[in-house]
């Protein structure tokens, strides 16, 4: 019993933190809130949804077909963003929360209003020893969630490209004294997290259900792992995914599923209340 | 040149003021239009509401909140204790005036994005919280047949605000001209230039004597109000609500992309967007993609941002102002 919930909850917090992965680079190499990230997210869950429904592609051959195309989604946001005047937070969150109506009503348009769902095909591992079962679909979140956070890692961290996205977060006026180029900086950053919206579309897609207006809940899960953890580091937002999947997991069992949105914008309020610094590592100067 | 311009804008005013009083009498049967208008007007009020706190530089993502709780605590007064809906409506702002009150004592720190943040996820929590209390607000089902505008009869003359589209139009724009006066004060009076000091620098402000929470506190107030007066509105001129419907994204947006597509320095800038705004969406884009027409909105307000950030009327001004030098 306790190993299933621990499963569950595994299964859903690696979901969430590959979804806050690419919020958080984004947002930290450029300070561009992006408000539509659950949109993004749900667009390539449909298109996953389209391509494995209408043309029979298999599930994971859809995976890198979705990536390919949020990677020019994200790379077109970059050059929409980048003219974005100051205050830079305040005027990419509300040009990225119209952007989010825009989506919304395109899914709306092409996809309705219905439920759609990714079919699983195949049976689920059952554990008899321990007596609990992992679908694939868990299996195959923790797997992909696992990998593309590792990836992720070894990029910030182990490589020189890493250490000048690192020192972009940190500051992007003394990387540019430093000689970093840092438009070209969030160009990657863009790249790399539409990649990663990519990804985690189609496991969307299979995980719940594939609505046009859910993807604010996706958008306030991202932000709410980024605040906790920090912009760019890669493993607290994995504690932050997994500690915030146990929670809800927690609050479905005791309260029951419709409370679910409840315990993230509750969350999300104390955590903005908690902070009142910001959440960028060692900022130059406090926002006002 | 600059010092015939304040002679000419009350007569301007004016004018508009007579046509838009005017015109319904001549267009006898044009229901279609007696309703778009009309709810132009209240989309008008609806960004004025939400202007006047944006006016102190905070802009809230989450106006839905006091929106929605208007509605249901209109609907629900109604419902149990059978009051009019024009008390009813009050007793909606009150909620939204409440909730206000909350987002003063929780979010008095925040500002910029985190505030905007704040605001857009406090919206969850009074619409998970009525989607889930079945036995007292109907749940996720909401309430249908929400009697309309009673009619009122005054000195002989019967205004069947519920019944009559034309007088529901006239209803519209008296509710959207007294907001839009109590706008326009916090904009010109010696209050509104405390809310402007603030907006620009809220230190500096302080320092010449504004008291920075205390107009800070009205403003959120006042907006509060009157955006749940609105919501306990747009229910009883709709007839059915639920929390999907009065607590969406869609309506904390709404404001936000009027007045700013407006101009959100201008009195009549949120009034603007809306008049310009919803009739092309409901005339063109409504009938063009009938199901993602909101989109336009979206559209819109990027363009704005990029484009134009001080609003179509500012822009329009400075225009005139090169074409004529």
């Amino acid at each position: 019993m306790l190993l299933q919930f621990l499963i569950n909850a595994l299964s859903l917090g690696s979901f969430y933190a590959l979804v806050a992965l690419g919020f958080s680079l984004i947002f930290g190499v450029t300070r561009a809130f992006n408000l539509a990230h659950g949109e993004l997210v749900l667009l390539s869950g449909y298109l996953g949804y389209a391509l494995s429904k209408y043309l029979h592609v298999p599930f994971l051959l859809t995976l890198p077909i979705c990536m390919l195309c949020l990677l020019f989604v994200a790379l077109l946001l970059h050059r929409l963003l980048r003219r974005v005047q100051e205050p830079i937070e305040l005027n990419t969150l509300v040009i990225t929360f119209g952007l989010a109506l825009v989506l919304q009503n395109c899914m709306l348009l092409f996809f309705s209003a219905n439920y759609r769902l990714i079919p699983c095909t195949g049976a689920p591992f059952e554990l008899s020893w321990a007596q609990c079962t992992v679908t694939r679909t868990q299996a195959m979140l923790i797997a992909l969630s696992l990998l593309a956070t590792a990836l992720v890692y070894i990029l910030l961290w182990k490589t020189f490209l890493g250490k000048a996205l690192r020192a972009t977060i940190q500051d992007p006026e003394a990387a540019r004294l430093a000689g970093i180029h840092v438009g070209r900086m969030s160009l990657i950053a863009f790249g790399i997290g539409g990649m990663l919206i990519g990804l985690a579309g189609p496991l969307y897609g299979r995980t719940a259900y594939l609505h046009p207006f859910g993807g604010t809940e996706a958008t306030l899960i991202a932000i709410i792992i980024t605040i906790f953890a920090g912009a760019g580091r890669v493993r607290s937002i994995l504690l932050g995914g997994w500690l915030l999947g146990s929670v809800e997991s927690l609050a479905i069992f005791t309260l029951g599923a419709s409370w679910r949105d409840l315990v993230s914008g509750v969350l999300l309020i104390v955590l903005l209340l908690l902070t009142p610094e910001g959440w960028l590592p060692r900022q130059a100067k406090p926002s006002r | 040149m600059m010092k015939r311009k304040p002679d000419l804008s009350p007569v301007l005013m004016l004018v508009l003021l007579v046509l838009f009083l005017v015109w319904p009498l001549f267009a006898k049967e044009a229901v279609l239009y007696f309703r778009v208008m009309g709810m132009a007007c209240f989309y008008g009020a609806l960004a004025f509401s939400w202007n006047l706190y944006a006016l102190t530089g905070a802009i809230s993502l989450g106006h839905a909140a006091f929106f929605g709780l208007g509605a249901y605590g209109s609907v629900l007064a109604n419902h149990y204790w059978h009051i009019s809906p024009y008390l009813s409506i009050l007793l909606g702002g009150l909620m939204g005036a409440v909730y206000g009150f909350f987002w003063n004592i929780t979010f008095r720190n925040l500002r910029g994005a985190r505030f905007a943040l704040a605001t857009l996820a406090s919206v969850e929590i009074p619409k998970v919280i009525i989607d889930n209390w079945d036995t007292f607000t109907f749940g996720s089902l909401g309430l249908v047949g929400i009697p309309p505008l009673p009619s009122l009869e005054l000195g002989g003359a019967v205004l069947a605000f519920g019944k009559s589209l034309r007088a529901q139009y006239y209803f519209l724009f008296l509710f959207m001209l007294l907001i839009g006066c109590i706008h326009k004060r916090a904009i010109t009076s010696r209050w509104g230039w405390a809310i402007r000091s603030i907006r620009e620098d809220e230190v500096a402000a302080a320092t010449l004597g504004v008291d920075v929470a205390g107009t800070r506190f009205q403003a959120l107030m006042l907006s509060a109000f009157l955006t749940g007066l609105c919501g306990g509105l747009y229910v009883h001129l709709l007839g059915l609500v639920e929390p999907a419907l009065v607590f969406s994204l869609h309506l904390s947006a709404l404001p936000l992309v009027l007045s700013i597509f407006g101009g959100r320095y201008q009195f009549y800038g949120p009034l603007l967007g809306a008049l310009i705004l919803y009739p092309v969406d409901q005339f063109f884009f409504h009938s063009w993609v009938p199901v993602g027409h909101a989109a336009l909105y979206g559209l819109v307000v990027i363009a704005a941002l990029l484009f134009f950030p001080r609003g179509i009327g500012a822009w329009v001004q400075q225009r005139m102002k090169y074409a004529w030098n």
